[in-house]
């Protein structure tokens, strides 16, 4: 199989549209209301170490995806456990993710067209993107991200004669609990999600660039999440836990004389593109992992069928939007701890050990 | 409804299924199979309009059972 090279530039540009996909229609730090772009800082606050950690793992064992690395730190038979854990949460994460666009389309667009219709459609385009690679996936990002910034730019702009900016006080007024709870869910929605990025991220050039990607990556995704959330919070006000998709509903309120309005299309292609990158890195993953625990010799052999399954069980997931919720900002958060902070951590501390390890028999046996 | 994915599948195993075995990659293709018949499985459920249960369920008891509400 061909080695597959992603640029820098690239790599981030997908860390970005993977980041915002999802997060900038769903909204993020729900739990600190008003205060919720404080709880997306502590969230961004909260990452950093994470960060640190997921690209020194990559930059320990350069060329390695996060499979190769669980073989070479944990062992045969635990990197095994761990891998399956992996397979699941990359799995389930892109299921999450579909049904968030299925119950997008089916609430705002098409009431009445059956959810597996457009669940099944971009699905399919999942399918076809992870079956071509993730140097196509990262060129279409590289070409599709300005189209969204500037989607992003235009749209806050005009939003600034609806801005209340009032709504924003009173700073704090709950106390530091709802902002660190906030900063909580933001951790573990979207900005630690990034961990799937370690299954890869094994192509990319040097050592020092998992830190850079990683690190410009989350900063200027987080950037962006900030300032559409403090948006949202200062067109809706107190109204914004009453809308599914806050960022749909503040970009519907703009009207510019009586012929810029009901722009808010503009925000669905952004969160159309945003799910198809997010999903597609999901079932690469899943089906990277599936394959080097068989020891496949493509894994794009298994994508059409894990793509399916990947579409049903986004169908089956939820019952109805309510639930959705309920699992993204209550339940999420602590089912994605140990994927996203405890066992990167645990491989991390093996990985350093292991890497010291080599090092000494180098010295000692004095090679290169 | 249930033609639909009988219809589907069967272009799947033309498509994928057949050149793996002509290929002779015996891991790639029991691994394949596996995946598909769990696949056409859930798919002629659905399709027959038997409800498939979810697995938010027992994670959701299980994260409240350790954490609490």
């Amino acid at each position: 199989m061909q080695k597959e090279q992603l640029s820098d530039k690239e790599a981030i540009f997908l860390i970005i549209v993977f980041v915002i996909g999802s997060s900038l229609i769903t909204g993020v730090g729900g739990e600190a209301d008003n205060d919720a772009w404080i709880a997306v800082v502590v969230g961004l606050i909260m990452v950093m170490p994470m960060i640190l950690v997921f690209s020194r793992i990559l930059s320990l064992f350069q060329g390695k995806d996060l499979f190769d690395i669980l073989t070479l730190t944990l062992g045969k038979r635990i990197s095994k456990i761990v891998a399956i854990m992996y397979i699941w949460y990359a799995f389930h994460l892109g299921a999450l993710v579909l049904r968030n666009f299925g119950e997008f389309i089916n609430i705002v667009a098409m009431p009445e067209t059956p959810m597996f219709v457009p669940l099944f459609c971009l699905g399919l385009l999942c399918i076809v993107a992870v079956r071509l690679g993730i140097e196509v996936m990262g060129r279409t990002t590289a070409y599709f991200l300005p189209i969204l910034f500037l989607i992003i730019v235009i749209v806050q702009l005009l939003a600034i004669p609806q801005l209340h900016l009032n709504y924003l006080k009173p700073i704090l007024g709950s106390g530091l609990i709802p902002v660190l709870k906030g900063g909580f869910s933001a951790l573990s929605f979207p900005f630690a999600e990034t961990v799937l990025f370690i299954g890869v991220f094994g192509s990319l050039k040097t050592k020092k660039s998992p830190f850079k990607v990683y690190y410009w990556g989350i900063l200027i995704s987080a950037l962006i999440i900030i300032i559409t959330t403090i948006r949202n919070l200062a067109v809706l006000g107190n109204m914004r836990d009453s809308f599914y998709f806050p960022s749909y509903a503040a970009v519907g309120s703009i009207k510019i004389g009586n012929f810029i309005e009901r722009i808010e299309v503009s925000v669905a292609f952004i969160f159309v593109f945003g799910v198809f990158i997010k999903s597609s890195i999901c079932l690469l993953v899943a089906c990277k992992g599936i394959g080097k625990m068989f020891n496949l010799k493509d894994y794009r052999s298994i994508v059409i069928q894990t793509g399916l399954l990947m579409i049903y069980l986004s169908y089956i997931i939820y019952d109805n939007s309510m639930m959705m919720k309920y699992w993204a900002f209550k339940v999420y958060p602590f089912y994605a701890f140990p994927f996203q902070v405890i066992i990167p951590i645990t491989i991390w501390i093996f990985a350093e050990y292991k890497a010291r390890k080599n090092k000494m028999n180098c010295f000692s046996s004095k090679c290169p | 409804m249930f033609v639909l994915p009988i219809i589907g599948y069967t272009f799947w195993v033309i498509y994928e299924f057949i050149p793996l075995y002509k290929q002779k990659l015996w891991h790639d293709f029991w691994v394949n199979a596996v995946l598909g018949i769990s696949s056409f499985t859930i798919a002629m459920l659905l399709s027959l309009g038997v409800e498939v249960p979810s697995p938010e369920g027992p994670i959701r008891e299980l994260i409240i059972s350790i954490f609490g509400k």
